[in-house]
Formats: C-alpha cells, sequence, structure tokens
C-alpha cells in the first residue's frame, strides 16, 4: 500500500511527462519508414519494385505518348515496409522520415506520389530507352566508365556491337 | 449563437473505436493515443467511451471482412448524429495487404461515409491525432 | 419557513445552481488531480461544463426494445433527488437546513435514489448488458447502506445522549451540538465511524475499486448502455452532485466549523473541506486501487466498515452509560 503512496508522491513532483503534440514539435527520428519518395533520375525501370510491394501500391506503366514510364505509388496501401527500398539497385526508391500522413476524404485518391522516367533516344538506331543510372554503368564497366557507349545503347544494338567485337577478337586470335 | 456553441461543443469529443476484423496492430496504437502519458488526448477534451450511444468520433480500423460486416454496420447506425467516421491504417481506406483476399468484397467507404483517412500500417500515434484534430473541425460544423 | 425563501433554497443556494456548479466542479477537479497523478496533463477544470453542453446538443436514439415513457423520464427522478437533499443539509454559519427534525432519515432515503434511478432507467432500456449492470447495482447497494445506516445511529446517539437521552435524528442539531462543543472528529470513539463512512463513500459513488455496475471494460458501461443525448447528461449530473452531498454530509456529521462570520470565508472554506474530502475518498483511492470483484466487494463491506461502525456505537454507549 505504501509503494503505490511513493510512486503517487514521485509523480507528483515529476510533473507531466506528455508531448503536447500539435503544440509542440514532435520529431521523428532518423530511420523512421515514412512516405515514399523518388527519384525519376536514377531509376531505370526494372519493376523490381513493382514485384515485391507487399501491399501492391506501385504502379509502373508506359505513358500514353510513348516519351517516358509513369511511375506511381499510392500512399494509401502502402504498407512502410521498406522492402522496395532493399530490392532496389540503383537506391531510386527510397522511405523519408514524413509520418503526416493525415488526409481528408476528397483527397483519397489524389494522394500519390507521381513521377515520370524520361526515355532518351539510343545513340546507334534512335529507339527511345530508358538510360542506364551511373551507379549501374560504374557497376558493370568499373571505375573508367563505359568508353564505347554502351551504356546509351538499346539492347539489340549492344548486342550486336559486342557480337562484332567478339567477331573481331575471333579474327584477330585466328589469324595469329 | 451558433458559432459560440460550435466553439464550446469542440473542446468534447468522445471517442469509440470499432475493430472491423484488423490484425490488432492499428488498435494497440489507437489505444496508446490515448492511454499512456505520452500522447494524452484528454487534454484535448477527447474521451474513450464504453457505449456507442455516447460516441461522437468513430475510428475504424480493419478490412471489412464478410463475417463482421453486418455488425459494422449495425453498430454505426447506433451511434447518434452528428458523427464523423476516421478510418485509421491502410485497411479500411483501400484493403491494405489483404486486399485480394477471400472475406473482403469492398472498401470501408462503400458503406458508410468516411470522413478522414490516416495511411500506415499502422500511423504513428501523432498521425492518428492529426487525423482526430481534422475530425474535430469536419465536427463542429456539423452542430 | 415561507415559500419564496424555500424556492431559493432548493434552486439557487445551496440546492440548484450553486449545487451544480460546485458539483461539476469537484468532478473537474477530481479528473484533473487524477491525470497529474499519473504523469499527464488532464483536461481542463471546465470540462464536465464542456460536456453537459456538448450532451445536450446531441440526438436522443431510443432502443426498439425499450419501455418509452419509463425510459425518458428514468434520469430526472435521481436528479430530483439529489437536488432535494443538498437542500435539506446544513451548512455551519450559513444556511440551517430546511427542517428541524427527522432529517438525517429524509437524506437516507433520498441517497437512494440516485441508484434507484439507474436501475429504473436500466430495466427500462431492454439491453442484456445493462441487466446485469442492474443486478450488480442492487447488490452493491445492500452492501454499503448497512455500515452507512450504522453511522448515522451512531452519531445520532452521541449527540442525543449527550442532549437528553434518546437519539436525535436532527441534523440541524447535531450541527449547533458541534458548533458549541467542538467536533464531533476530536472526540476518539467517533475516529472509526469517520473511517467507516469515509469508506462507504466509494461504493455509493461507483468509484474504482467499487465501480462494478458501471465497469466499462466487462459489461460495456452497463447500466447507462443505452442513454445518449440529455438522458446521459442528467445522470452525469446527478453523479456530481452526489459527490457533493455526500461530501457536505461528511463535513456536517463530523466536522463543521465556522472561521468567523462573514458569509464568504464560510462559503469558501466549506468548499475548501468538500474538496479534501473528494480528495481522499475519491481520488486518491481510483488512482492506487484496481477493481474489486462483486463477492471480493460484499465480504470488504460487511467486514470493515460495518465492524468500526459497531465499534464506534458500543463505545459511544459505554462511554455515557459508565
Amino acid at each position: 500500500m505504501s509503494k503505490f503512496f511513493k510512486v503517487i508522491l514521485k509523480n507528483l513532483i515529476k510533473g507531466p511527462s506528455t508531448i503536447k503534440y500539435p503544440f509542440e514539435d514532435s520529431p521523428a527520428p532518423e530511420k523512421l519508414r515514412g512516405k515514399i519518395a523518388h527519384n525519376s533520375n536514377l531509376c531505370v525501370a526494372c519493376h523490381l519494385c513493382e514485384y515485391v510491394c507487399a501491399g501492391g501500391a506501385i504502379k509502373i506503366q508506359e505513358s500514353e505518348d510513348k516519351k517516358g514510364i509513369d511511375f506511381v505509388v499510392w500512399h494509401n496501401t502502402c504498407t512502410f515496409c521498406g522492402l522496395c527500398e532493399y530490392y532496389c539497385p540503383t537506391k531510386a526508391i527510397h522511405l523519408t522520415n514524413d509520418y503526416h500522413t493525415a488526409h481528408l476524404q476528397e483527397d483519397k485518391y489524389n494522394y500519390v506520389e507521381k513521377t515520370f522516367v524520361k526515355k532518351q533516344p539510343c545513340i546507334c538506331c534512335g529507339k527511345p530507352i530508358v538510360p542506364l543510372a551511373l551507379s549501374m554503368v560504374e557497376q558493370i564497366y568499373g571505375k573508367e566508365g563505359d568508353a564505347r557507349g554502351l551504356s546509351k545503347m538499346c539492347p539489340q544494338c549492344r548486342r550486336k556491337i559486342l557480337w562484332k567485337g567478339a567477331c573481331l577478337n575471333y579474327e584477330r586470335r585466328g589469324n595469329e | 449563437m451558433a458559432e459560440f456553441l460550435q466553439n464550446i461543443v469542440k473542446k468534447s469529443p468522445w471517442i469509440y473505436r470499432i475493430n472491423a476484423g484488423s490484425c490488432n496492430g492499428c488498435d494497440v496504437e489507437m489505444a496508446t493515443t490515448a492511454l499512456i502519458p505520452r500522447y494524452d488526448v484528454e487534454r484535448l477534451g477527447c474521451r474513450y467511451c464504453g457505449s456507442p450511444k455516447h460516441a461522437d468520433i468513430v475510428l475504424i480500423s480493419g478490412p471489412v471482412t464478410a463475417v463482421v460486416r453486418e455488425k459494422v454496420l449495425r453498430v454505426y447506425d447506433e451511434i447518434p448524429n452528428p458523427k464523423v467516421v476516421v478510418a485509421v491504417g491502410i485497411c479500411p481506406i483501400s484493403g491494405g495487404v489483404f486486399r485480394e483476399s477471400y472475406s473482403i468484397a469492398t472498401q470501408l467507404d462503400a458503406y458508410i461515409p468516411v470522413d478522414v483517412n490516416v495511411p500506415g500500417c499502422p500511423p504513428r500515434p501523432q498521425a492518428i491525432i492529426d487525423g482526430i484534430a481534422m475530425a474535430i473541425e469536419i465536427w463542429r460544423k456539423k452542430f | 419557513m415561507n415559500s419564496a425563501e424555500f424556492l431559493v433554497n432548493v434552486l439557487i443556494f445551496p440546492g440548484g445552481l450553486f449545487a451544480i456548479m460546485l458539483g461539476l466542479f469537484l468532478t473537474g477537479l477530481d479528473r484533473k488531480i487524477y491525470a497529474r497523478l499519473q504523469r499527464r496533463v488532464g483536461p481542463p477544470i471546465c470540462q464536465p461544463c464542456i460536456d453537459m453542453v456538448k450532451l445536450s446538443q446531441k440526438e436522443t436514439v431510443i432502443p426498439k426494445t425499450a419501455n418509452y415513457t419509463v425510459f425518458r423520464l428514468a434520469p430526472l427522478l435521481g436528479f430530483a433527488g439529489m437536488l432535494a437533499a443538498i437542500a435539506v443539509i446544513p451548512i455551519a454559519g450559513i444556511y440551517s437546513g430546511l427542517y428541524q427534525s427527522g432529517d438525517l432519515l429524509v437524506i437516507l432515503y433520498l441517497l437512494s435514489t440516485p441508484a434507484l434511478a439507474l436501475v429504473i432507467g436500466a430495466s427500462a432500456s431492454g439491453s442484456a448488458y445493462s441487466s446485469i449492470g442492474l443486478s450488480r447495482e442492487i447488490s452493491i447497494m445492500l452492501a454499503y447502506e448497512i455500515p452507512m445506516l450504522m453511522v448515522f445511529f451512531t452519531v445520532a446517539m452521541r449527540v442525543g445522549m449527550e442532549l437528553g437521552g434518546t437519539a436525535i435524528f436532527s441534523l440541524s442539531s447535531i450541527v449547533d451540538f458541534q458548533l458549541s462543543k467542538g467536533p464531533l472528529l476530536l472526540d476518539l470513539p467517533m475516529l472509526p465511524a469517520f473511517l467507516a463512512f469515509l469508506m462507504c463513500i466509494p461504493g455509493t459513488l461507483g468509484v474504482v475499486p467499487f465501480d462494478i455496475p458501471e465497469a466499462e471494460t466487462e459489461i460495456t458501461e452497463g447500466p447507462l448502455l443505452e442513454y445518449s443525448g440529455m438522458g446521459l447528461a442528467m445522470f452525469k449530473l446527478t453523479s456530481g452532485l452526489k459527490t457533493l452531498v455526500l461530501s457536505a454530509l461528511t463535513i456536517a456529521l463530523f466536522f463543521p466549523t465556522e472561521l468567523g462570520s462573514f458569509w464568504l470565508v464560510n462559503i469558501l472554506w466549506f468548499i475548501f473541506k468538500c474538496v479534501v474530502v473528494m480528495l481522499f475518498t475519491n481520488t486518491l483511492i481510483r488512482a492506487t486501487r484496481a477493481r474489486m470483484r462483486i463477492d471480493q466487494a460484499y465480504k470488504f463491506y460487511l467486514l470493515v466498515p460495518t465492524s468500526l461502525a459497531l465499534m464506534s456505537l458500543v463505545l459511544t454507549v459505554l462511554s455515557f452509560r459508565i
């Protein structure tokens, strides 16, 4: 019985421990998994995030004028699990620490993060392709970057150039 | 006079929770918003009440499963007007991760009119307080 | 007394307006201090007033299985009983009670009207949870009335034997006796009776650890389940008034003192004593105890306060016969 009274006395002396939230600021911890942010300069539209998304919140679709790719995340189905951030090869999608997610019913279907990944023409044939991000170029071709411009070609031209190079190497070796 | 009454009345909304088949994650967050000293909602005048007849703001969590759908509609009808509905978590808003399941037909706002959405799985208690503050603003205009 | 004075006493001071404001103030203070004891900020002290205003603006939903007339009239029964009860209790130095003899028994009857109103209202609701709540309410009412009756009898005997020969059941003569001879609290045989009365108060008010009829987590607010809007406001108001009546009764029975003769000082001293009694019986107990089961509450009430009151009665009678 007396233990309780000691606790009460201590509580009265220490005062309230409330964070008066709307009137006082309540900062989020740095590693908090909050809303999604997408960087379209790094995205290669590999569809991995769409495949692993737990709530089915990500949609990657070619835009109507075929000039790029629409990337849409609907926050109302996002579970904030972080799987897309874990599996993204270029770290184009990441979770911020913004937790202020309450909104009115009228904004329900507008509560999205929408970005546009622009396509660039292939330097060989001119077909519009999604370019490789810089981090992927470094990963594949090493520190010197790619001297032959392979990362700016569409897959068919790339295969052609590589095959030609393979033939050349074969001929050269055969001749020696 | 109506303005004066509205200003008084908005300081005492009573909250009632309905669990429409949820995993209890959002229920735990809703309980911590009121009861623990850290995020006290009682200083805003809110109070958790035990009966739907005493409620003003309804917090609904969980996708509306087939078993619980009628009961949620019955309890919703018992709440006296004016009332505001807040959908907590992503499950009532869009079905969440359970969207294509065998027991879930549609999302909550096909059955009852929802006013405020608070997505998150589960949303942070501060985000729920934000949602309740928005709901109070809508509620006082209904008087 | 003429009818104008009677109306003022019942409707404005000390019944009616003064009692409603003081009752709501006590309830608000209790909630604020309870929150501070738990390291929370707590609602503002005028929160119960705001709750009443809001409840009066909501619509009333009546269930289909309810008896329409009784359902709507039941809250008024307790409210009327409590308003009448406050007018009967004398306040030291300001107000002598409405009646000169027999008013202790009148108070005893009036104190049971809020519980009866709850029971009648709950049975008129026609819901299963309400019927569980009302049977628990009746059970606990039987338990706490016994020690309360014994304490009243002890005080009446004490005052009566000193003045005449038999017990005097009149609050005004009890208060006058204490104003001239000193408060009964300082008299050693009466101390167990005081403790017994303090233990009966949480049961009457429906406060943890005895809030069995209104157990929120078990039977979803029991008797009050089907009430909304104005009826609920009346019940909450009655509960606040009951706090005031019981505090005022404790003060009138055991320590009615007055500081000087200026009326404002006496009123403030009365309010201060009310707050102290309410703190010790309501807030502190609510913050440190858990809810008891009905059989544990029964055992407690039939053993502890009853034996204390009995001890006090025996000591009083013996001190006069010897």
